[in-house]
């Protein structure tokens, strides 16, 4: 059975590793592949979002043969599938000592789900922080792969450099099937990528304090598919047989304390199936029973423990939901006419109160963005916005005929757009710094900005100028202009401005479509 | 081989029989002075009027050698469709490239360094899908292989330049004519922006001088301008067809200020009109006057 399981979670992590790294363009309109479809199966998230927007997106409802997998078999989605469970469970091999002490945490997860639901009922859509794939998925985007781009590319770089031509020809080609199957397409870089990458690093490293450190005491899709486990057919039984020896205890991947016979967790179980394998007197089994009868708790040996949360601690966790709400939104992005001017989002994301409703900060977006351009916000949107995306044009602008990030955005909090849609959604607009622009402060030609500019008809336009140099020469020089009208402030002018260090011409987040306060002109 | 080549060489034949070979010399002027300098071919297939195009300047034979590597530069600078006529004309880019290798070519490597992201230009262009049967390879620039070139050039003294175009045994060039805001039009000398590397936006600075220095350094054996569609505003990006004009034509020669001279008269203008034009003809780097230019025309 821990030969299967095996198989089962490894062919479980590769294709979430191979949806990811599908995760980007290849220039074509649409992806090809079903890149979020883990996401799609996390009723933790369905869930949250039902709750806090009243309303997910369709592909989302997959997730419902997840409840109905759970309520049938229990947690095998944490035993079997969960990729970042397996990555857990590959981190807490390398600890060689058992697990000293067995720790009475399991509760903690619970609070933490609680907490989440709690928050979700009045808007505050902090899941995605801590669902596992979420987190996963951001972590992978954001640091874990640049990190492995840039020791893949600096390595090969390297012996590039070096010159040493038989061994140059060599590594070229590995490198340019590296290119074409494993790495990104250009070096990825991410603001907080070293944060958010420290942080999963962390949750790895737990297991070498206890295995599956996360999975036991912090997941809460891991508490949500346990609570819906409590009603789970699959149950474990323990025969006479039963010597006491504790072999099961120690190789007990979710802490269920198997040898506590009566008092199993049922929610904690992962259905490793590992008791059964190590048991010298063979007096595990594990078999289909109706939940909770009394008739099958006594026909087996080995009933399931309550849950036991505790109602005073229930109350706090609800509480603290509740109290999270006002105080994660008295910052002043809550403020009515307060508007971040830097905090540019998605074309397609949805005005700022309903797109915070249903983000989960899971970094979709950011891997696939074509440029770049789209960052991870620290507090730009608040506390309760962190990990949302925001477009960063000097890191990367925003590619007019490019829409794949609403293709890959699980919740809907970046509607889907086609072409058409696109083009008329405007997310800021370009100002001109004329201190700064060539042609306006220093009588030097420049066109750059126009040039580049995507609209059919271009947004920036050129008022001829008839200027004196130093000497009293006069020189004709245009001098660029936005049409705030046609201006979509995509970014591309301040993503290729050759001021460089802060550029001429840049966009804020003023004019955007989804805003009605956050507006410029008069409505027309 | 039509009645009027047959003549020449017959008469080139009687001369080279007729006169000693100290005077080959001679024989060499006279063929000189029939030659065509552009080949302005029209017609509604773009691939057709490429090979005759090229037929007629004197065979894709009198370019490439059996066993040569080739760069062919299109522009495939937007993440535009076909009919938008930003990019090149992916049947024009397909045709040279076939030619290329039933001319003998060992390799065909065509490449650009877009504006917009490569990967969408590629595909979008149309360029990608037309290269793929012919066994072109259509690589993104690999920034290690920008290396400083002396240029000496008025504006440009040295500058990060692709070394791929410097190490291919002969390069062709492939622009489509378009609409540009400070050097007017942009057709096959600017083109060779393509392959600069660095802060090469800036050299707008100086467009006109940065250009004919270009000219100093890159030496296409070949160029090919598309003009099947030309953008006649808002480029060189464009995207709205309303700026699009259907010429169904390409032009073809070995001089490059002279095809730029002559495309500009496809949107009204002179080749003087143009500040690069003037300069590198100037510079003694081609003919812009182009009443000097035996030009021949072609329908298809």
């Amino acid at each position: 059975m821990k030969n299967l399981r095996r198989i089962s979670q490894g062919i479980f992590l590769l294709i979430f590793l191979f949806l990811f790294i599908q995760t980007e363009s290849k220039g074509m309109d649409e992806l090809g592949y079903p890149v979020k479809i883990f996401l799609d199966f996390d009723p933790l998230i369905l869930t949250t979002t039902i709750l806090s927007a009243h309303s997910a997106a369709k592909a989302f409802y997959l997730s419902i043969f997840m409840i109905i997998l759970t309520v049938l078999l229990g947690r095998v989605f944490c035993g079997w599938i969960c990729p970042l469970g397996t990555l857990n469970n590959i981190t807490g091999s390398l600890k060689k000592k058992p697990d000293m002490q067995i720790r009475d945490w399991f509760r903690v997860k619970y609070y933490i789900l609680i907490f989440l639901l709690i928050s979700s009922v009045f808007g505050l859509q902090l899941a995605g922080i801590m669902d596992p794939l979420s987190l996963l998925i951001r972590s992978l985007s954001v640091s874990i792969n640049p990190l492995f781009n840039y020791s893949t590319r600096t390595f090969f770089d390297a012996i590039y450099n070096s010159d040493m031509r038989g061994i140059v020809d060599i590594s070229e080609s590995v490198y340019s099937v590296m290119k074409k199957g494993l790495l990104s397409f250009q070096q990825p870089f991410y603001i907080q990528g070293a944060f958010i990458g420290f942080l999963f690093l962390f949750i790895l490293g737990l297991n070498l304090v206890e295995k599956r450190f996360w999975c036991r005491y912090l997941c809460p899709l891991g508490a949500f598919l346990g609570i819906l486990s409590r009603f789970s057919v699959l149950k474990r039984s323990v025969s006479e047989g039963c010597t006491s020896c504790g072999a099961c205890a120690s190789v007990c991947q979710g802490n269920a304390s198997p040898d506590k016979k009566e008092e199993w967790k049922d929610t904690e179980c992962y259905y490793c199936w590992n008791c059964d394998d190590v048991c010298p007197q063979n007096a595990v089994s594990f078999g289909f029973h109706l939940p909770l009868s009394t008739l099958a708790k006594e026909g087996i040996k080995g009933g399931y423990a309550s849950m036991d949360l505790g109602r005073r601690r229930v109350i706090v966790s609800m509480l603290s939901g509740i109290v999270a709400v006002p105080l994660l939104r008295s910052t002043p992005v809550s403020k009515q006419g307060y508007s971040n001017p830097s905090l540019i989002r998605p074309p397609g994301a949805l005005e700022e109160k309903e797109f915070l409703k249903r983000c989960v900060k899971c970094g979709e977006c950011m891997k696939v963005c074509i440029t770049n351009g789209l960052q991870p916000t620290l507090f730009e949107a608040g506390f309760e916005g962190i990990w949302s995306p925001l477009l960063v044009p000097r890191i990367g602008y925003c590619e007019y005929r490019c829409t794949l990030c609403g293709q890959v955005c699980p919740t809907g909090a970046i509607k889907r757009l086609d072409l058409k849609e696109k083009s008329k959604i405007r997310i800021g607009l370009a100002m001109i710094d004329k201190g700064r622009c060539l042609p306006h402060a220093h009588a030097i030609p420049c066109i750059v900005c126009e040039e580049v500019c995507p609209t059919p008809k271009k947004a920036i336009w050129f008022d001829t100028a008839k200027v004196k140099d130093r000497n009293g020469k006069e020189i004709t020089v245009q001098q660029p202009r936005v049409d705030l009208e046609l201006c979509i402030g995509c970014g591309i002018c301040e993503a290729k401005c050759p001021v460089v260090d802060r550029p001429a011409i840049y966009v804020t987040s003023i004019g955007e479509s989804r805003s009605k306060i956050n507006q410029l002109l008069l409505p027309y | 081989m039509d009645r009027r080549e047959l003549l020449k060489i017959a008469a080139l034949a009687g001369i080279g029989l007729s006169i000693p070979k100290g005077l080959d010399s001679l024989v060499g002027s006279i063929e000189a002075a029939e030659k065509t300098d552009l080949v302005v071919a029209h017609g509604t297939s773009p691939a057709k009027i490429t090979r005759a195009a090229i037929d007629a300047i004197g065979g894709i034979k009198r370019f490439i050698s059996r066993g040569d590597v080739i760069v062919i530069k299109p522009n495939i600078a937007w993440d535009r469709l076909p009919e938008q006529a930003a990019n090149t004309n992916p049947e024009v880019v397909a045709t040279v490239a076939q030619l290329c290798f039933e001319a003998g070519a060992k390799k065909v490597k065509v490449f650009d360094s877009p504006v917009n992201d490569p990967r969408r230009c590629y595909v979008q262009s149309g360029i990608e899908k037309a290269l793929k049967p012919i066994g072109v390879e259509l690589k993104y620039v690999d920034e290690r292989r920008f290396r400083d070139m002396n240029i000496k050039g008025e504006a440009l003294k040295s500058w990060p330049l692709y070394t791929e175009i410097f190490e291919a045994d002969k390069v062709i060039n492939i622009p489509v004519a378009k609409h540009h805001s400070i050097a007017k039009l942009t057709m096959s000398m600017k083109n060779w922006m393509g392959i600069m590397g660095g802060r090469r936006s800036s050299i707008h600075q100086r467009i006109d001088e940065s250009l004919a220095d270009l000219m100093l350094v890159i030496k296409p054996v070949l160029t090919i301008l598309d003009a099947v569609r030309i953008m006649t505003a808002n480029g060189p990006s464009g995207g709205d067809l309303a700026d699009v004009k259907k010429l169904d034509t390409v032009i073809a020669g070995t001089d490059q200020v002279a095809i730029d001279s002559y495309g500009a008269t496809l949107f009204g203008m002179k080749g003087n009109d143009l500040g690069y034009v003037r300069i590198a003809d100037k510079m003694g780097l081609g003919t812009m006057d182009i009443s000097k230019l035996n030009i021949k025309k072609i329908n298809i």
